[in-house]
């Protein structure tokens, strides 16, 4: 186990996350690609803070992520469920009301 | 187990430094509080407390001054510039927060609920705007963003409010994801998070020629390009701008913006001259394409709302501009025309919140036909906002865009700057169309009556407009805190 | 490091990626959600490799037991069960797995190539140290992190909360036509 092992697997959740988050138009699985993007950061932080630095400062930035990660998760879910309750689909293109 | 060493001098010295945040926090507890005791009827009583609130905050930020203090083992740092930034996000507040004693009352955002998130995200701002480690900037680039994505979908049963809000959601958090990845990657390359920690090492070529370091500030400003809607990542500012409560989307304008270019100007003028080379060519094209394709989207619109979105898409190229040449002259010139755009995109908001009857198609510029003559008071303001976001003399719009495209010719920029001009005379056209409309255009039969504003509001609009005029009759003291601001900074 | 913790890591790594492929590519939202649920625990895995035994924890409580939980909940609650097609169409493949397939290259890329300075790696508990940091020197980050809870929480409320007093206005016909 090297730490380009590591970055190696991040980038590949990173690129997942990216593809999911381009590609879906299901607002909920857009969430999904955003999580993952945001647990490829911390598998990052976290293996730098071990191979790299004797201090734990990517460790703790890491906390905080999750701490975001589950602040996003919560206000997502209200927004979401409150336009589904208003339009019936949660879908980015067909929510369409407004247009350039 | 060794029981924690706590710094007791160095941790109030810490909370001395973020007095003004720590004031900002308290009144949206505050006001939370507040609402659960007062009746229904007190309810604007909550309004005039977060105006109180923020009116301290920025007594206490007058009162630690210009001097530099730092806080918490170098997590954040109170300077010229923090004051700067921090002056101009406060006054936005202020006078979001004076123009809703009368905009909650005709669209029932008379919430406690609504104060409060308007005060925690200000309180983000200040944070990013303070920061001199990414934690801090990151963290509080969420707590303001956070309360902005639920201030969009404030009118709950309003279809575009929430489509809005969902939209600004999904691309913000995405964009904070690319925003953590260029941090960890620029963590990787330097080993601290630290802003000034970073710059000093960037004399050493291992660090700005290390491929994971320019990876790194590459995600790391298409982080902050989503934020402040530089063209191609501005997909989400139309119908944000659009979709929002109108208070919000003046309040997004004006203070987001600030707090985002604080962090940048932090980042770029303290790490960006070693990697110059190979960064300004990037900005320069970021710059040149958000002015161009801002102004030319904004040509196309008929609502005054969207119209003013690709404004300010357009504005924050103009702002870029100044970051590319960099330097002191650069950075000043950035420093006054975020304080200017302020106050002419608040002022601008305001008018068309009394204009407009209801939110959606009482945005559309044909409601705006006639009303010159007859309410000449809103028809001056109006004129005089626009003229000033057009970049027209004798107001405070034309003298930011001359220090910003002056910046840039000093730089060596001439092609960017006769861009920008080129620019500003583009949107010239669709400034000036409402203006046509409200003078020339005959009023249609049976033309709506603007609402009476509260005399809080009047306060605002007339505050913004003098804020408009004098700066850009005097601009002198201004120009000169905003460099001394600088300086503090790259010293 | 062999053997048998090698193999270990090589399975966790898989298990991460190649959820986070089905996370990406399967059309049924459902069975994209649970495949996430084996993505965190992968991660999760990784973390114990990198001697964080107190974020490995976190991740599994929190992202595992209550992001997931929340997405989940947004999938069942925003589809229509009764409709058989809980599917996901997306658009634009092919252009979107060709800047993924190339960012990956250039990020992987510059992981592999870079000479990081590594140092040896210790394996020590680091739950009391985190603590320790929150209260010291990560103060400020840990208390503007209340404030973003705070935050979230008001604004949730506020915006799944039913209207108070008056009933819902009439722009939701609006929307729903």
């Amino acid at each position: 186990m090297t730490l380009d092992k590591f970055l190696v697997v991040a980038a590949a959740l990173f690129c997942c996350g990216l593809y999911t988050v381009m590609t879906r138009r299901n607002a909920v699985a857009v969430l999904m690609g955003v999580e993952l993007i945001l647990n490829a950061a911390n598998i990052n932080f976290v293996a730098f803070s071990h191979f790299l630095s004797r201090v734990m400062g990517g460790q703790i930035f890491a906390v905080f992520v999750i701490v975001l990660a589950a602040a996003e998760a919560a206000v997502a879910l209200a927004i979401f469920l409150r336009l589904f309750a208003t339009t019936g689909t949660v879908e980015v293109d067909t929510a369409d009301q407004l247009k350039g | 187990m060794t029981p924690i060493a706590m710094d007791t001098g160095a941790l109030v010295r810490g909370l001395y430094c973020i007095l003004p945040e720590m004031v900002v926090i308290g009144t949206a507890i505050l006001v939370l509080l507040a609402d659960l005791l007062l009746p229904e009827e007190g309810k604007k009583r909550l309004c005039h407390l977060s105006v109180a609130g923020v009116a301290a905050a920025i007594l206490s930020a007058l009162w630690l001054g210009p001097g530099k203090i730092e806080g918490f083992s170098g997590m954040i740092v109170h300077d010229g510039m923090g004051l700067f930034f921090t002056l101009t996000i406060l006054a936005a507040a202020l006078l979001t927060l004076m123009m809703a004693t009368g905009y909650s009352e005709w669209e029932g955002t008379q919430k406690g609920e609504f104060y409060a998130l308007i005060l925690l995200s200000t309180s983000g701002m200040l944070f990013m705007a303070e920061g001199t480690d990414l934690m801090t900037v990151f963290l509080g680039l969420e707590t303001l963003s956070i309360p902005i994505y639920c201030l969009v979908g404030f009118h709950r049963g309003r279809m575009r409010s929430l489509e809005g809000a969902m939209k600004y959601f999904l691309l913000g958090a995405f964009s904070s994801g690319f925003f953590l990845y260029g941090i960890a990657l620029m963590y990787a390359a330097a080993g601290t998070t630290r802003i000034p920690v970073i710059a000093s090492m960037m004399r050493d070529a291992r660090l700005y020629g290390n491929p994971v370091f320019l990876a790194g500030i590459g995600l790391l400003l298409v982080g902050f390009a989503f934020k402040v809607s530089l063209v191609p990542f501005h997909m989400w500012t139309p119908d944000a701008y659009e979709g929002a409560p109108t208070l919000v989307t003046a309040f997004m304008g004006a203070a987001v913006k600030a707090a985002a270019f604080a962090a940048l100007l932090r980042v770029v003028l303290l790490t960006f001259p070693a990697i110059l080379p190979a960064m300004s060519g990037v900005l320069w094209v970021l710059a040149a394409l958000t002015m161009t394709v801002g102004n030319f989207s904004a040509l196309l619109q008929n609502n005054m709302k969207r119209m003013l979105a690709y404004s300010s898409i357009a504005h924050a190229g103009y702002i870029l501009v100044g970051l590319t040449a960099g330097g002191v002259a650069g950075g000043q010139a950035v420093l006054f025309y975020v304080l200017v755009y302020a106050f002419m995109n608040l002022g601008a908001f305001g008018v068309i919140m009394l204009v407009a009857q209801r939110e959606d198609d009482g945005y559309d510029i044909d409601n705006f036909a006639g009303i010159g003559f007859r309410y000449p008071v809103l028809g001056g303001l109006l004129s005089l906002f626009l003229v000033s976001l057009a970049g027209i003399p004798p107001t405070a719009g034309f003298v930011g865009k001359f220090y910003l495209f002056g910046a840039a010719v000093r730089s060596g920029y001439v092609g960017l700057a006769v861009l920008g001009v080129l620019n500003s005379a583009v949107s010239v056209y669709y400034y000036l169309r409402p203006v046509v409309s409200m003078y020339m255009a005959p009023a249609p039969e049976g033309i709506p009556v603007p609402r009476p504003p509260r005399s809080a509001f009047s306060f605002a609009l007339c505050a913004s407009a003098a804020a408009v005029l004098l700066l850009g009759v005097m601009p002198a003291s201004a120009l000169e805190f905003a460099e001394r601001s600088v300086l503090s900074l790259l010293m | 490091m062999n053997g048998p913790s090698d193999f270990i890591f090589y399975a966790a790594a898989a298990l991460t990626v190649g959820s986070a492929i089905l996370v990406a590519t399967l059309p049924n939202i459902i069975y994209a959600a649970v495949a996430l649920l084996f993505a965190f625990a992968g991660v999760a895995g990784l973390y114990v490799f990198l001697s964080a035994d107190f974020l490995a924890a976190t991740q599994v409580l929190v992202y595992v037991g209550g992001i997931l939980v929340l997405i989940l909940f947004a999938v069942f609650l925003s589809n229509r069960l009764a409709d058989v097609k809980i599917s996901n169409p997306g658009h634009f493949h092919l252009p979107a797995a060709a800047v993924c397939l190339v960012l990956f290259g250039v990020l992987s890329y510059t992981a592999v190539s870079t000479p990081f300075a590594v140092k040896t790696a210790v394996y020590l508990p680091t739950t009391a140290d985190i603590g320790e940091m929150l209260m010291t020197r990560y103060l400020l980050p840990f208390e503007v992190a209340s404030v973003l809870l705070l935050a979230a929480l008001i604004g949730a409320a506020l915006l799944s909360r039913p209207e108070r007093g008056t009933p819902e206005k009439a722009d939701m016909e609006e929307g729903r036509g």
